[in-house]
């Protein structure tokens, strides 16, 4: 502690030395070796910056090892070829402690003294150690504050201004007083800055070997004292050949051959020459020339041409059309646009014109100008080939008249009705039914009056009458075919009437009557056959004689079934006759045989809902029966169903056999007609629909005559011929050929049945409004 | 049981591909694909049904057939359109970093493919795909012809680039010297719009439309780059077709070409064409430009010293095929004419060539053009049909045969300016005036044929030589019908007087006009009059056509309106007339006179016969409308749509003859 007091105590003392050396002389100071060194020290911590690794380089080296540091430091001044002039400086400064060194060695005294301690014993005393840590250190100068990177301030109340490395207190410098301060500001000291060295506290000074570095610097000379800057060039290798080989190694052998890289180098740049990648030079307009024409290089591109067959896909561009006479620069003066055309083409829309010019004329050449439009028709042109979708069409550069079918000429399917001749005036109501009789001579009619009226048709009057009932009508009358009697049968409710109108000569009239007595003789029999069936069962209808008031009239027969009848059709012989009653469920369709006076129910069940009427085939032995939807053939012989016919209506009305037996025709109440040809298939042939309204009846000419008529709730008859040709690959042709009209429709019902006259192209109407026409 | 089939694994579904879908398929940009669709050829389709087609819910608009976009996967140019837009953004990346020298070498590079760069295309490779054979290119050349004549008179811009322009120019002059050399030109049409030419290469029909010379107006949106691009493939198709056409008749591909010439604007004349052998190549030639041969004495000799030097040196005769034409290489080209050896054969028609070569029309004249005139199409038509000495005014550029409008051997001198009244009269001492190098406007020289332009075309439509005074200048011109038209039995034909192609009913109703006319005909004179004497030509014919029309119209609509009133009454009271007529007869009968041909006989004749054309129309028309009925619905309607165009066609044709018989009375009653 004592020795730490004394140092502080000597450091003062140098301080104070120091501000008087600073107010005296620098060189008294500078004696000082604490003094010296710690300016020493500055000088070295301006070089500092220089080069800093040499500096660590010699600090790790002092730190390491005080002893080999001189000799460390000389071998680095030994190795060093040029010094710089940091260090020249550290060289100073060594030597200078060397020197200490010397002194302390040639001294050799003890580093310590002996004094006497209280006790009265030796007491080594040893001296302060000098660590040296400047020696090899150039940050560490003497006493150095140690505070850190703080502001001075902070110990502005303080009477010192920080730490040494020692811990010492480092003690604030007096300030100068003011005459010093006066002194010094007439008398500057050499080195004098004016700046307070703020470790220290005490202004800052420079040494004389710095003022001389500043000044220097200051001449723009070199800083270093004795550097040469220029320094003669040392020839290493000189102009002069040498007469002989430094070595006297023969010369190798690739001094002789051609090296193998260099030529393989040659070799690339001579392929890409020949290849054409490196170009020599070229002006750039020289080159465009070139290129140019490069690519107007022409040579036969189709050489060796195949043709191709064109892709079916390919759709090749329409070409414009040729120009026509009106986009002639001089047309003729018809295709000129009259005034209201040229406006009407002005007015529209220039997308919707027909054409995209007007027609011109212009009287010479001369005065014809540019078509404004042709760029843009151009570039329109140029978008159509590339986008506007292709589409194959086939146009049919045909007549259109050759679309039509062939039809036949009107006169070659005459005759056929066309005129309303004779009007069959008298029912009360509405006519439900006619028919004609074999011979052509007699129309029969009834109606919702409950009468059976016989005209002659040829002269319109009324003939014969029978009132069959008072309140139900006659739904169906019709004439017994065959010419060896006259026999006409009406149904009524669920009677049937057989009568013998009184209009013929007598002979045909008991021949008729004799038709009708033959069965009286059978039916017993069928009386016997419905009894065997155990429990006792109604037959299917009872034969009997109408009464006397009927029989008067001429009603000579009545057979009754079980539920009302709408339809009857009679065998081509005369003798079979069927009736429908779509009511009667099982025994709707019975077959009745006029000569046994039997009735037969032919079908137990019959599918395909209730039947509507049903017919004989005209040759063969086939029955017909149409249901609602369907026509269902059976085979009576073999008794099995043949087919199943579906027009493919909902609701058939009526249908009738062609009398060649391979056709049918059939009309519906949802106003179909429809042809079928049976040989072919169950679906329609034609479906013909030329009526409003739905048809009730349809009838095929029955003679020689190939025509169809059918009639509708429209009031109108349609008359139809019809070609039938035996040939299979050719199907019937079918032409409309009359559209007759004239009958008044009363609730909604027109014309409720027809009938053809068996010889000529007449056919009979029966109208609802109460009257029967014959149209001739 | 099949298999069961999945939607949109066959048919529509899987045949078509919307234009998105495609652009990514090929993994292009649009602009990208549209000139790849333009030069491959490419088109959208219309698929059977569109909704099939498409699989989004929205409508697409455009299908491609899905395996055309197939082909164009394995197309090379994709490729090369891939490495353009790398380089494109190699650049692009340059100028971003303001590397303006990288971006020069890069742009520089381009020139050289090989090197990185822009990679260089040529359309070779699409052209010969698309065309497998000559022939098919020529069927497409229509488009092709009609395009670069278009660039060609063009105006440059930045969007369309001179040098284009020139190419054009070059390869259209070039066709157009093939077809001097081979006389295919067939012929040509003066039209509004431009001039229309038909050649006949190879039996293949070729029509383009070359505008006339004059700056193009360029309205409405144009979009040059799209012209551009086909103008691109064309230039390439027209230049293998010039070279196959070349070598075909014999000559050199490409012809040389005098660019100091053509500076002073010789056209045609600046190409000097040569034959395939060089021997050849010194005499043959030059005739054919007619650039220099007003240096030569006669075209006569110098195709018989031709001759000779021919003869001396005979060994490369065979490849060339000059314009001068020997009767040995006619030999081997004409179809040969099979006479029966033997009576009893059956005749086999042929095609026969007509005595005189449509392409030698025009063979011994020399014409002259005046100045006011079209150069180029005159001098091309002309040197097409045979015409070697084409003299011009210096005005009209360089390569004429004579500049000099006095030479003793122009034939015919096409003019088309109006004459002046009173050079006319001056016409007569023109021959003083002869000293001076110019004429005087109107001034004739004895011993020559003036026309005007028009009789070029229509002589060469009609291989023959019209004549020359219905072409006279400051004549009225007979109407320039188009030589393309090819008449259909029914249809409105010009050149047939009205009476041979209208129809009865017609005929009847113009007869029945005509009546009328007789009524009103005197307040059109009196309008009339005065107009037809004036007709100078200086008066624009078109507005004084109007003016006539307008005129008359007056005049004739009155007269028209009565026979409509005739009509009606007649029409109405038709019975009253008729026992009018009976009455008039049997009246006749008692006094024993014969009876009166009075006009409403005659009327009343027509009548009758009208009454007979309507009712035979109606039955017509019944007869139809029977057979229709037997149609099936599809059919009927097809055959509606076919009678509904007929129609149209047909009312077309009758406003026609309606308007030719009204023009026709006026310039009867002009006459009258």
């Amino acid at each position: 502690m004592g020795s730490s007091k004394a140092n502080l105590k000597r450091k003062a003392s140098i301080i104070e030395a120091n501000d008087a050396a600073a107010t005296t002389t620098l060189a008294q100071s500078a004696q000082d070796s604490d003094f010296e060194e710690f300016g020493d020290g500055i000088l070295n911590a301006v070089l500092d910056d220089e080069d800093s690794e040499d500096d660590s380089d010699f600090y790790v080296e002092g730190d390491d090892q005080d002893d080999d540091e001189d000799t460390g430091s000389e071998d680095d001044i030994a190795s060093e070829d040029i010094p710089t002039d940091n260090e020249g400086e550290n060289k100073l400064a060594l030597a200078n402690r060397t020197n200490h060194e010397n002194d302390e060695d040639e001294d050799d005294r003890p580093n310590y003294r002996i004094e006497k301690d209280a006790n009265g014993g030796v007491r080594y005393v040893y001296d302060e150690i000098d660590p040296v840590y400047d020696s090899d250190d150039t940050d560490a100068q003497g006493p150095t504050n140690t505070i850190g990177n703080i502001p001075l301030s902070f110990y502005d109340s303080y009477p010192h201004i920080g730490y040494d490395i020692n811990g010492k207190k480092i003690l604030r410098p007096a300030t100068g007083e003011a005459l010093d301060s006066l002194l010094d500001s007439i008398e500057l000291p050499e080195g004098w800055t004016g700046l307070t060295d703020p470790e220290t506290g005490k202004p800052l000074n420079l040494s004389r070997d710095e003022l001389e570095l500043l000044r220097r610097v200051q001449m723009k000379e070199v800083p270093e004292e004795g550097y040469d800057m220029y320094p003669d060039t040392v020839e290493w290798y000189t102009s002069h050949v040498e007469q002989f080989p430094l070595s006297a190694a023969p010369e190798p052998k690739r001094r002789f051959v051609p090296s193998k890289h260099e030529a393989k180098r040659v070799m690339k740049l001579v392929k890409a020459i020949r290849e054409g990648r490196i170009l020599p030079y070229k002006p750039p307009e020289e080159r465009e020339k070139e290129q140019e024409e490069e690519e107007e290089v022409h040579y036969d591109l189709w050489a060796d041409e195949t043709p191709r067959p064109p892709n079916v896909m390919h759709i090749p561009a329409p070409k414009i059309a040729p120009p026509g006479y009106d986009l002639s620069y001089n047309p003729p003066p018809e295709y000129l646009p009259t005034n209201a055309e040229k406006k009407a083409w002005e007015e529209t829309d220039p997308e919707e014109r027909e054409k995209t010019y007007l027609p011109q004329k212009y009287d010479s050449l001369r005065r014809t100008p540019a078509y404004d439009q042709f760029v843009k028709e151009r570039f329109e042109r140029c978008l159509d080939l590339y986008l506007a979708p292709r589409v194959r069409k086939n146009r049919l550069n045909i007549d259109p008249t050759s679309l039509l079918p062939k039809l036949p000429r009107p006169e070659e399917l005459r005759p056929f009705p066309t005129v309303a001749s004779i009007e069959f005036a008298g029912h009360e109501g509405r006519v439900r039914s006619v028919a004609i009789d074999p011979s052509g001579q007699w129309l029969a009619s009834s109606g919702d009056d409950g009468t059976v009226r016989v005209w002659g048709l040829s002269d319109g009057k009324q003939q014969w009458q029978a009132k069959l009932s008072s309140e139900d009508p006659v739904d169906v009358v019709r004439w017994r075919p065959g010419q060896d009697g006259l026999i006409l049968s009406a149904a009524v409710g669920e009677d049937i009437y057989l009568m013998i109108p009184s209009i013929m000569n007598p002979e045909l009239e008991q021949a008729s009557r004799a038709i009708l007595d033959a069965g009286f003789g059978y039916a017993s029999n069928a009386k016997q056959q419905t009894t065997a069936a155990g429990a006792r069962k109604d037959p299917p209808a009872k034969w009997a004689r109408p009464g006397s008031r009927l029989e008067d009239e001429g009603v000579l027969l009545k057979a009754t079934v079980r539920s009302p009848i709408k339809t009857i059709n009679w065998h081509r012989r005369g003798d079979f006759f069927c009736t429908v009653s779509p009511t009667g469920q099982r025994s709707a369709v019975a077959i009745h045989t006029l000569s046994k006076h039997l009735t037969q129910i032919p079908f137990r069940k019959l599918p395909g809902g209730a039947p509507q009427t049903a017919s004989f085939h005209p040759s063969r032995p086939l029955f017909f029966v149409a249901t609602q939807r369907t026509i269902r053939c059976y085979d009576l012989q073999r008794q099995e169903l043949v087919k199943t016919i579906q027009p493919g209506c909902r609701w058939i009305s009526s249908f009738d056999i062609h009398p060649g037996g391979d056709h049918l025709i059939a009309g519906s109440y949802d106003r179909r007609l429809l042809w079928h040809d049976l040989e072919m298939s169950i679906r329609p042939y034609k479906t013909l629909r030329f009526h409003e309204q739905a048809i009730r009846s349809v009838k095929f000419h029955p003679g020689s005559y190939s025509l169809f008529a059918d009639c509708s709730d429209d009031g109108t008859l349609q008359i139809f011929h019809s070609k039938v040709v035996n040939d299979l690959m050719e199907g019937p042709t079918i032409t409309p050929v009359k559209m007759l009209s004239g009958h008044r429709v009363v609730n909604r019902l027109g014309v409720t049945d027809v009938a053809w006259h068996p010889h000529h192209p007449w056919i009979v109407s029966a109208g609802a409004d109460g009257m029967c026409r014959l149209w001739a | 049981m099949g298999r069961i089939k999945k939607k949109g694994e066959a048919g529509n579904a899987k045949n078509y591909i919307t234009r998105t879908q495609a652009i990514k398929k090929l993994q292009i940009s649009l602009p990208d694909f549209r000139k790849l669709c333009i030069w491959k050829g490419i088109f959208p389709r219309e698929p059977r049904n569109r909704k099939k087609a498409s699989k989004s819910s929205t409508a697409s608009t455009t299908f491609y057939y899905a395996k055309d976009i197939q082909f164009l996967l394995h197309e090379p140019l994709l490729q090369k359109f891939r490495e353009q837009k790398a380089l494109e953004k190699k650049i692009s990346k340059a100028l971003g970093r303001g590397d303006i020298s990288d971006a020069s070498r890069l742009e520089r590079n381009a020139a050289r493919p090989e090197k990185t760069g822009k990679p260089r295309y040529t359309l070779d490779n699409v052209i010969r795909d698309r065309y497998p054979t000559f022939v098919d290119a020529l069927r497409d050349l229509d488009d092709c012809l009609s395009m670069l004549f278009l660039f060609a008179n063009l105006p440059s811009t930045s969007t369309v680039p001179a040098k284009m322009i020139a190419r054009c120019e070059r390869l259209c002059l070039e066709f157009q010297h093939y077809l001097i050399v081979s006389q295919s030109l067939r012929k040509s049409f003066l039209s509004i719009k431009g001039i229309y030419y038909q050649a006949n290469i190879q039996g293949e029909e070729i029509l383009w439309l070359v505008p006339y010379k004059f700056n193009q107006r360029v309205v409405g949106d144009v979009d040059f780059r799209i012209m551009g691009t086909f103008v691109e493939f064309y230039m390439t198709l027209l230049g293998f077709v010039n070279f196959r056409l070349y070598t075909s008749v014999g000559l050199k591909y490409p012809p040389k070409f005098d660019q100091n010439k053509d500076n002073e604007a010789a056209e045609l004349g600046a190409f000097k064409l040569e034959g395939n052998h060089a021997a050849t190549a010194s005499s043959e030639p030059a005739q054919v430009t007619g650039s220099d041969s007003a240096a030569q004495p006669d075209p006569k000799t110098q195709a018989e010293v031709n001759k000779l030097i021919r003869q001396m040196k005979d060994a490369a005769v065979e490849g060339d095929q000059t314009e001068n034409a020997e009767e040995k290489d006619e030999s081997t080209d004409a179809i040969d004419k099979f006479e029966p050896a033997a009576p009893g054969g059956d005749v086999l028609p042929q095609p026969t060539y007509s005595g005189s070569e449509p392409g030698s029309l025009f063979a011994n004249c020399t014409f002259y053009l005046s100045r006011e005139t079209p150069r180029q199409p005159l001098e091309f038509i002309l040197r097409a049909f045979g015409c070697k000495r084409i003299g011009w005014d210096s005005v009209l550029g360089e390569g004429a045969y004579t500049t000099n409008e006095r030479d003793p051997s122009i034939t015919h001198q096409i003019v088309d300016r109006p004459v002046i009244q009173a050079a006319m009269e001056e016409d007569g001492d023109g021959e003083d005036n002869q000293t001076s190098q110019k004429l005087a406007p109107n001034q004739r020289i004895p011993g020559r044929i003036y026309i005007q332009p028009q009789w070029v075309w229509d002589s060469v439509n009609d291989e023959e030589f019209k004549r020359p005074d219905e072409y006279a200048p400051g004549a009225q011109l007979p109407p320039h019908l188009s030589p393309f038209v090819q008449n259909t039995q029914g249809a409105y034909d010009p050149t047939l007087p009205l009476k041979d192609q209208e129809p009865e009913a017609e005929a009847l109703e113009d007869s029945d006009e005509e009546d009328a006319d007789e009524d009103g005909e005197e307040d059109s004179f009196a309008v009339k009059k005065p107009k037809a004497t004036a007709d100078g030509m200086d008066v624009d014919a078109s507005d004084d056509e109007d003016n006539e029309a307008d005129d008359t119209f007056g005049g004739f609509s009155e007269g028209e309106k009565s026979a409509e009133e005739d009509d009606e009454e007649e029409d109405e009271d038709a019975d009253e007339s008729e026992e009018l007529r009976n009455q008039q007869e049997l009246e006749a009968e008692l006094s024993g006179k014969p009876v009166k041909r009075t006009k409403v006989d005659t009327r009343s004749q027509k009548l009758e016969a009208k009454k007979k054309l309507a009712q035979k129309a109606k039955e017509e028309a019944e007869e139809i409308e029977r057979a229709k009925g037997m149609l099936s619905k599809k059919k009927r309607k097809l055959f509606e749509q076919m009678q509904y165009t007929n129609n149209k066609k047909s009312a077309e044709d009758q406003k026609l003859r309606a308007k030719r018989r009204k023009l026709e009375k006026q310039k009867a009653r002009a006459k009258a």
